[in-house]
């Protein structure tokens, strides 16, 4: 093992407006070294890596490369020390070629007078990055016409040219036929052999035993685990990452005994490259859990349920008569709600006031007339009435805008706005993202309540914790499947994220 | 993948102004016996030059999903500081004044859009009518003749080719070499294509815009001089509604008003379309006041092409959560 | 958050200025008030300012722009622009006077009152069908706005003019309409002029559309955020095409005062008043960005081009002069709305 260490962290810690999501968080990668970060959703793995991207700034703790002390400003100190990030989001220009996207941050000139592109250079520079990844394609391929595995190699390649010394992965491998990931081990594979340090971020375990040669665990923000493969099993990294500390409060709520008649059934949903074949029910006054990874489907599954998005087969009913055109308004129509799971850019108008959020999906109730006028008053009441109840901390609704509030209280106004319709199934998004811990105990509250009342609830969720203490039943997803479906009696962590997880069997259809 | 509907109507509708085009010569040769003739054939792109020129410019801004409705009144701002107070003067003279002051001209809308961030199309528009108004307070609402060198070289040509033309094979041979062969030239595509991973890619954006509707500008002086070879006297409608048949040129020619899609030589290909059609009403003695109607149609054609393209590129370029089979 | 930060680093007595002038800025009576400064400024210049006649002539102009600014605020309120509202005054002006007027019109044999009547619903007819086609370019095809109105607005006065010259001898208007119609644009009714009368209305029919119906508040969560409101349950393509509908419907009624003051319909109609349109909705305060308006600043965007227009016809400035400076305060207004937008996003 080579000795000095090519990175080392040491000591971060970060807060976000007051809530502390890193304590002393120190990892070490030598050259020549896979190391694998695991940890579930919200464990601290990506503010870690955006720390070392340069993105965020730690509040304490310290980072060098090469024995010398880094400190990065900004993404672009992090790329002139070597630093290469590869994100499931691929940052390619899809207009351009291939040695068009390994050389635009500037292409090597004809002369230094003279200020045109030098073709031939470039066009043996990426030949030869790309010799070196294995990937048969002409430099002059635009990049609209590779596969996404051939996209991610092509990353790799501009990282490579960039004469990277660390490259970070993350989740490179979700929407990665099994062919294509292969090749993109054989290639972080050539990166070791180079001497190359990689940081390998992903949930798929089993990828993780086969590729990388130290793992480090994350749990909620701390290191609960580092050790050299040969030390590790799936099902001991499984527990490494599942104990808890803290056990959260959930309020008390009498499970449904006798399930009701179905709110919402599914039946062999399926949408390409989306999801496929999802069959499931949701009896009134029900609480059922989705679980599963970032990229499961999950969020995609909710937003084809409530028409943002168009599915190709399979059939939703609602109280048991079937959704014949399913658009947002005839969901609504048939008393379906959906808190999604980005409420800047979906759940609020963050330029109007509460009252305006809260009245918004409602509004068609208070118009009267031909001319649909807007009964001012009882919408006002009503509004008021909705805003209290979920306990909305502002003294003036009227006046207060939404981008003003905090997280908590924001999702309590996007459940608001729902609630005032009275609606028969409600899907949440995440619905406690970003919010602290007493404003998650009201959203329990409030979704204990109206289960009680008898509404149907499909609640997605990346806290395991938080799905086993409120549901009845859970669904666990993983590449747009139903992988699973747990009854109460049956609730286990390492069950769920197991199944979640998915990883020694990789998806049929690619063979 | 053949049998994929999407592609084939993409495919259909990457093509529509070529076969708009063809249908058109047809049409036009059809009604008149000039119209299909070499001579008519220089004539045309004698008289597309100017448009070309400025829609070249025109394709810069497009390229990063900007617009700059500008250009008409640019050339005749510009223009008319040559016919006022250049003549006599050497006709090289003529085009450093006229593209200068275009430069400065689009320098004015790159501040506005990029630094005070101004929507593009109202910037544009806001500046065309000041930049008319600074014209016409120059020329005083009359016609102004420009100098007779430049009128001698508009009459003159090279190797049996008018100099319109000349001028706009240099202008066509330069943008076409920023755009495909330097470093800048590529990405203003990156930042057409997508502005935030621009960023990340460590290119300057702002400067990269900025640059576009300068390089827009220039090319309105220079294409209004090019212009003011061909008549004899800049009358107040100078430029006047010249944005419409620049930006048909460059839709025409497959620049995406979204950005990042599309080159000069469809461009030059749009410009000359736009003008065989003008010569083809002319040709068969179609009512003038046709015209406009035409035109208009021609860029709505256009513009519904490139957005239909676009939202079906976006379609098929959705993230994936799943590998499709195949 | 960077005026926080500006105002830190100036100290108290910065505050207290940056405080005075932002709260100036965002005043929605700033417009009104830069309007009373600008006659103050201009009385000792033109003292015509201060004549009822002028007030007459201002309050005749302002109307219908007033009635055509108040149908670009609904368009402008969900992000959009109608760049075509001139060309519309155009066709819908030339269409309807073919079919009123009496040198060989359709109805010339017909009642006088049948023929207005005919005309105002040719009017409403074509402004709304205009509006119409806007809004299916937009909605349904995708296209960006301002190119859709733009392609639109040449095509229309085109045709305009095209029809126009097919219609008469030498090409220019249409006149000789029935008697009764000049009173719509000159006409009084208990001493007030009647297109005071009519813009009065369609401004407090707006007003409360916007402010009081479902239609109207559905229009502002689309300019606030197209995507949450969709989520919401608003019907966003429905809604943001009737916005369309409306400011053609707008632009046709405005073409109706056009038209009964020249007593004539002619293609040229809105051809100067391209930036107005826009102007007087944006100069109120009305922003580009959507989501934010009201009828009552549009009022005062009219009131202050009007006035500015009329001031400086008195100083005998020309017509390309006055471009200039309507252009100079467009473009103010734009700039105040794109820093007052980036203060907000911030």
């Amino acid at each position: 093992m080579p000795a000095t260490p090519l990175l080392v962290i040491e000591g971060l810690c970060k807060s976000f407006f007051g809530v502390q999501v890193l304590f002393d968080v120190g990892l070490t990668l030598r050259p020549g070294e896979v190391l694998a970060l695991v940890g579930e959703n919200g464990s601290g793995k990506s503010t870690t890596m955006n720390i070392l991207g340069g993105v965020h700034r730690p509040d304490r703790g310290r980072m060098t490369i090469d024995g010398t002390d880094y400190a990065p400003r900004g993404p672009r100190d992090a790329e002139a020390r070597g630093i290469a990030f590869i994100h499931q989001e691929l940052n390619l220009f899809r207009n351009l070629t291939i040695e068009e996207n390994l050389f635009i941050g500037g292409f090597p000139r004809l002369a230094r007078w003279l200020p045109l592109i030098d073709r031939r250079r470039v066009r043996e520079h990426a030949a030869a990055l790309l010799a070196a990844i294995d990937l048969d394609l002409a430099p002059n391929t635009p990049v609209s016409r590779l596969s996404q595995g051939e996209r991610q190699l092509v990353e790799i390649a501009k990282a490579l040219g960039g004469d990277a010394r660390i490259v970070i992965f993350d989740e490179p491998t979700t929407s990665l036929t099994d062919r294509e990931t292969q090749r993109l081990f054989a290639q972080i594979e050539r990166l070791r052999d180079k001497g190359i340090g990689v940081i390998y971020i992903s949930h798929i375990l089993g990828d993780v035993m086969r590729l990388c040669d130290r793992v480090t665990v994350l749990r909620d923000g701390h290191v609960v685990g580092d050790a050299a493969r040969a030390d590790l099993t799936v099902d001991r990294l499984i527990t490494l990452m599942v104990g808890r500390t803290i056990d959260q409060i959930y309020p008390p709520r009498a499970p449904a005994i006798r399930p009701g008649p179905p709110a919402l059934e599914v039946r062999g949903l399926s949408q390409r490259g989306m999801v496929e074949s999802l069959d499931f029910t949701v009896a009134q006054g029900e609480v059922v859990g989705v679980a599963g990874l970032m990229g499961a489907g999950r969020s995609e599954m909710a937003r084809i349920l409530f028409g943002l998005d168009p599915f190709e087969r399979g059939t939703i009913l609602v109280d048991g008569r079937p959704l014949e055109r399913v658009t947002p308004l005839t969901a609504m129509d048939r008393g379906m709600a959906f808190l999604t799971e980005d409420r800047r850019a979906e759940g609020l108008l963050m330029e109007a006031s509460i009252a305006d959020n809260i009245a918004l999906p409602s509004l068609p109730r208070f118009a009267a007339g031909v001319a649909r006028l807007l009964e001012r008053t009882r919408l006002g009441d009503a509004v008021e009435r909705t805003g209290r109840d979920v306990q909305v901390n502002a003294t003036d609704f009227a006046a207060t805008l939404a981008k003003n509030l905090s997280g908590g209280n924001q999702q309590k106004v996007v459940i608001g706005k729902w609630l005032l319709r009275a609606p028969r199934l409600f899907i949440l998004d995440e619905p406690t993202r970003g919010i602290d811990v007493g404003a998650k105990y009201e959203v329990y509250k409030i979704i204990n309540q109206l289960a009680a009342a008898g509404t149907g609830v499909l609640m997605i969720s990346s806290e395991i914790e938080e799905l086993i203490g409120m549901c009845d039943r859970i669904l666990v997803m993983a590449h747009g499947e139903i992988r699973a479906e747990i009854e109460r009696a049956a609730f286990d962590r390492e069950a769920i994220l197991r199944a979640a997880m998915w990883d020694s069997v990789r998806h049929g259809a690619a063979a | 993948m053949s049998a994929d509907p999407h592609r084939l109507r993409l495919l259909l509708l990457q093509n529509a102004p070529l076969l708009l085009f063809l249908v058109l010569l047809g049409t036009f040769a059809l009604l008149s016996e000039r119209f299909l003739t070499p001579g008519n054939f220089v004539n045309i792109m004698a008289q597309a030059a100017h448009i070309a020129i400025i829609a070249i410019g025109m394709t810069f801004v497009l390229l990063v999903a900007g617009i700059d409705l500008s250009v008409g009144a640019n050339m005749y701002a510009s223009c008319i500081v040559v016919a006022l107070y250049m003549k006599g003067m050497h006709p090289l003279a003529g085009f450093a004044v006229a593209g200068g002051l275009g430069l400065l001209f689009g320098a004015v809308n790159a501040f506005l859009v990029v630094v005070l961030r101004v929507p593009a199309f109202i910037a544009t528009l806001a500046t065309l009518f000041i930049g008319r108004a600074w014209a016409l307070y120059l020329s005083g609402v009359k016609m102004v003749p420009f100098g007779k060198e430049l009128l001698l070289l508009g009459r003159s040509s090279w190797l049996g080719v008018p100099v319109a033309i000349w001028i706009f094979l240099l202008v066509f041979a330069i943008a076409w070499t920023v755009l495909n062969q330097t470093t800048f030239g590529r990405q203003v595509y990156a930042v057409g294509a997508d502005p935030e991973a621009a960023k990340k890619a460590g290119i300057a954006v702002p400067r990269v815009l900025f640059a576009v509707y300068c390089i827009c500008g220039l090319c309105a002086g220079i294409g209004g001089l090019v212009s003011a070879t061909q008549v004899a006297a800049a009358a107040s409608t100078f430029g006047f509604q010249k944005e419409f048949p620049v930006i048909a040129a460059a839709v025409l020619g497959g620049t995406s008003l979204f950005g990042g899609r599309g080159g000069v030589v469809g461009t030059v290909f749009g410009a000359v379309l736009i003008q065989t059609v003008e010569n083809g009403l002319v040709m068969t003695n179609a009512d003038p006041y046709v015209y406009p109607l035409i035109i208009s149609a021609i860029i709505f054609i256009a513009v519904l092409v490139d957005s239909q393209r676009t939202g079906m590129l976006e379609r098929l370029e959705r993230r994936k959560i799943r590998p499709e089979p195949g | 958050m960077s005026a926080v930060r500006i105002d830190a680093r100036r100290g108290a007595q910065g505050v207290a200025t940056v405080s005075w002038l932002r709260r100036l800025l965002l005043s929605e009576y700033l417009v009104l008030l830069l309007t009373i400064v600008f006659v103050l400024v201009m009385l000792p210049v033109a003292p015509e300012l201060a004549s009822l006649e002028t007030w007459r002539d201002i309050i005749g102009a302002m109307m219908p722009l007033l009635i055509v600014a108040t149908g670009q605020a609904f368009v402008l309120i969900v992000a959009g622009i109608d760049l075509s509202a001139t060309s519309n005054l155009a066709i819908s002006s030339v269409l309807a006077a073919a079919v009123m007027t009496l040198d060989g019109g359709p109805l010339a044999a017909a009642p006088a009152w049948l023929a207005i009547a005919a005309g105002i619903l040719v009017f409403v007819a074509v402004g709304s069908g205009l509006g119409a086609l806007n809004g299916a370019c937009v909605t349904r095809l995708s296209m960006p706005p301002f190119i859709v109105t733009l392609t639109t607005m040449m095509f229309f006065s085109g045709l305009a003019i095209w029809i126009t010259t097919l219609l008469t001898d030498d090409g220019s208007s249409i006149g000789n309409l029935p008697q009764g119609f000049a009173f719509l644009g000159q006409g009084r009714i208990a001493g007030l002029p009647f297109s005071l009368l009519i813009a009065l209305a369609v401004c407090v029919v707006a007003h409360v559309v916007l402010s009081r119906t479902l239609f109207g508040r559905w229009l502002f969560a689309i300019g606030i955020n197209p995507r949450a409101a969709e989520v919401s349950g608003v019907p966003v393509r429905r809604a943001v095409f009737f916005a369309y509908v409306i400011c053609g419907l707008c632009a046709g009624m405005a073409a109706i005062l056009y038209t009964a003051r020249l007593e004539t319909g002619t293609p040229v109609l809105g051809q100067r008043i391209l930036l107005d349109v826009v102007g007087a909705a944006v100069i109120g305060g009305v922003s580009l960005f959507g989501g934010k308006g009201k009828v009552l600043w549009v009022v005062f965007g009219a009131l202050f081009l009007t006035v500015v227009d009329k001031g400086l016809s008195l100083l005998g400035l020309s017509l390309a002069s006055m471009f200039a400076i309507k252009g100079g305060a467009i473009l103010a207004a734009a700039v105040i709305d794109a820093q007052r937008q980036r203060l907000l996003r911030a």
